[in-house]
């Protein structure tokens, strides 16, 4: 007990410093600051700009109102946010294979998925957090929500849950860098995927499609089955304010399956130069 | 003019490299490309025509779009900020042949590559689970051929003037991702801009992004008539002109002061 709690402690403690390193590591290059400081919140403001065009030009979307889309984005993108702050080296995992910059990691005494993810924090997701509470509030406000204790208890565990099944995706993808010894960028691919399933109502999509986002790659769970649970809207595989629970469930899972698919890839790495 | 099909070739042979890549990026394209369909044959449920567009032509603009994205591929920018960072930029400068001479051949080398393991694939995948994407009218096939070709151009001289940035600043990651947001929304490749309130219409019109992917794509699809899209092309032709003087103007200065990281 006590030893589990003394290394809590020092994981704890090096998360700290951790997080002093990077910060001040971007502060190395003042261009890419006010580059991050652009393009994300850029990117979120279009993004949301063109729901409102596409409701303006064809109506609802699949019997959604324009506000109730505002929260389902709003949900996305602050998991997205969470998980690029946390997760989104699993973008680059190819390139650590190929380099061998597993090496490094393989020789210090923490785990290694934590340090693979905690040393290279990325503060610059906050930049994407912000554009996201925002339209979620709007989207609160266009919806007429009552807030109450038990509302933002759904929607803490929801996010966490969200953020979970992201970085569970993101490590499955970059693991597949430890059989196939490829340094593909899956990044840009899979944002632009989860954009169109996560942004936007996924029963607009065939139900085969639907079937796959909810039971083969749980990117439903992410936005849509918690938002339409937390606002009341009808949908024919779940329903009820439970769902956020379910959520954070399906997170857990995912990160479990990721983190063992992880550590069976690792034992096959070979490091660089063999 | 030798050389620089020697590094054509090289760069081609590069790309063949990594088989799994090519697997990758063909299932992740062909995922994005039937999303996309999906998406817009929803929105098309109920409605016959929307701005003058419906949901087939719709269909077609979504896969040849696809297909676009592939040869509008641009390494330059990261070419340039990895070999400013690295230091090998005073090496290259030193070679007897222009610098972005190079990138631009290595990236016609990507290119070509790519036509064969990418677009030839996914225009297939696209007519077999979506439809045939025909044109409008075939008779305006040169002229789509010439749109894609300044596209190209432009598209590739953006990237060139963005990665120039790095001479100065190093790293360039996130700019590089702000332009290539820009270009995703602003370009009409994801949701065409005919879709956008007439005012910012207006104002995406006199930015060259639209002329990369839009343009093409409208021909290709038939809207609106021939002299609109021949007026379009000049427009799309004066930004060439305009890009390609910064260019050689940025070029100059750039490469006479080269910075190189600890040296």
């Amino acid at each position: 007990m006590i030893r589990t709690f003394r290394e809590l402690c020092h994981y704890l403690d090096v998360t700290i410093h951790v997080i002093k390193m990077a910060i001040m590591t971007i502060i190395e290059y003042p261009s890419n600051i006010a580059g991050w400081m652009i393009s994300n919140p850029l990117q979120f403001i279009m993004g949301f700009a063109i729901i409102k065009f596409v409701v303006e030009s064809f109506g609802q979307i699949n019997g959604w109102t324009y506000g109730q889309l505002a929260f389902l984005y709003g949900l996305s993108v602050i998991s997205h946010a969470l998980s690029m702050i946390f997760f989104v080296q699993g973008w680059f995992m190819g390139y650590y294979v190929i380099e061998g910059e597993f090496d490094r990691y393989l020789t210090r005494p923490l785990s290694v998925l934590y340090q693979f993810f905690f040393t290279n924090i990325n503060i610059f997701g906050v930049t994407d957090l912000i554009p996201g509470i925002l339209v979620f509030i709007y989207g609160c406000v266009k919806c007429e929500i009552r807030v109450t204790p038990f509302f933002i208890l759904q929607v803490v565990v929801m996010l966490i849950g969200a953020t979970l099944i992201r970085g569970g995706i993101y490590i499955l993808l970059g693991s597949t860098s430890f059989h196939t010894r490829s340094a593909v960028d899956f990044g840009q691919y899979t944002q632009e995927i989860m954009d169109k399933t996560t942004m936007y109502p996924i029963s607009m999509y065939p139900e085969s499609m639907q079937f796959i986002l909810t039971y083969l790659i749980p990117v439903g769970w992410i936005s849509f089955y918690p938002a339409s649970g937390l606002l009341g809207i009808e949908n024919n595989v779940i329903n009820g304010g439970f769902v956020p629970f379910i959520t954070l469930l399906v997170g857990i899972v995912v990160m479990m399956v990721a983190g063992l698919y992880f550590g069976a890839g690792l034992k096959k790495y070979e490091s660089a130069g063999n | 003019m030798s050389k620089y099909f020697y590094v054509v070739r090289t760069q081609i042979i590069k790309s063949l490299t990594y088989e799994f890549n090519v697997y990758g990026n063909i299932i992740m394209q062909t995922i994005i490309m039937i999303t996309s369909a999906c998406f817009w044959k929803a929105l098309y449920k109920d409605q016959g025509t929307v701005s003058g567009v419906d949901a087939e032509s719709m269909l077609t603009y979504i896969i040849i779009s696809s297909v676009l994205s592939v040869l509008l591929i641009t390494n330059v920018e990261r070419r340039i900020e990895a070999s400013v960072e690295k230091g090998t930029v005073a090496t290259d400068l030193m070679k007897p042949i222009s610098l972005f001479g190079v990138y631009f051949a290595e990236d016609i080398g990507n290119m070509t590559a790519l036509v064969f393991q990418n677009m030839l694939p996914i225009l297939l995948i696209g007519t077999v689970l979506i439809k045939a994407p025909a044109m409008a009218d075939v008779r305006d096939l040169p002229l789509f051929i010439l749109s894609v070709a300044v596209s190209f151009l432009i598209n590739w001289l953006i990237a060139a003037l963005f990665g120039m940035i790095a001479f100065t600043a190093v790293n360039i990651s996130a700019l590089i991702q702000v332009k290539k947001h820009l270009l995703r929304l602003l370009s009409g490749s994801i949701i065409p801009v005919w879709f956008f309130p007439d005012r910012v219409a207006a104002v995406l019109k006199a930015l060259p992004f639209v002329y990369i992917y839009q343009l093409p794509l409208s021909i290709y699809i038939g809207k609106g008539g021939r002299a609109e899209q021949i007026g379009q092309m000049k427009i799309q032709f004066i930004w060439l002109v305009i890009l390609l003087v910064l260019f050689c103007f940025a070029q100059n200065r750039v490469t006479k002061k080269v910075m190189v990281q600890g040296g």
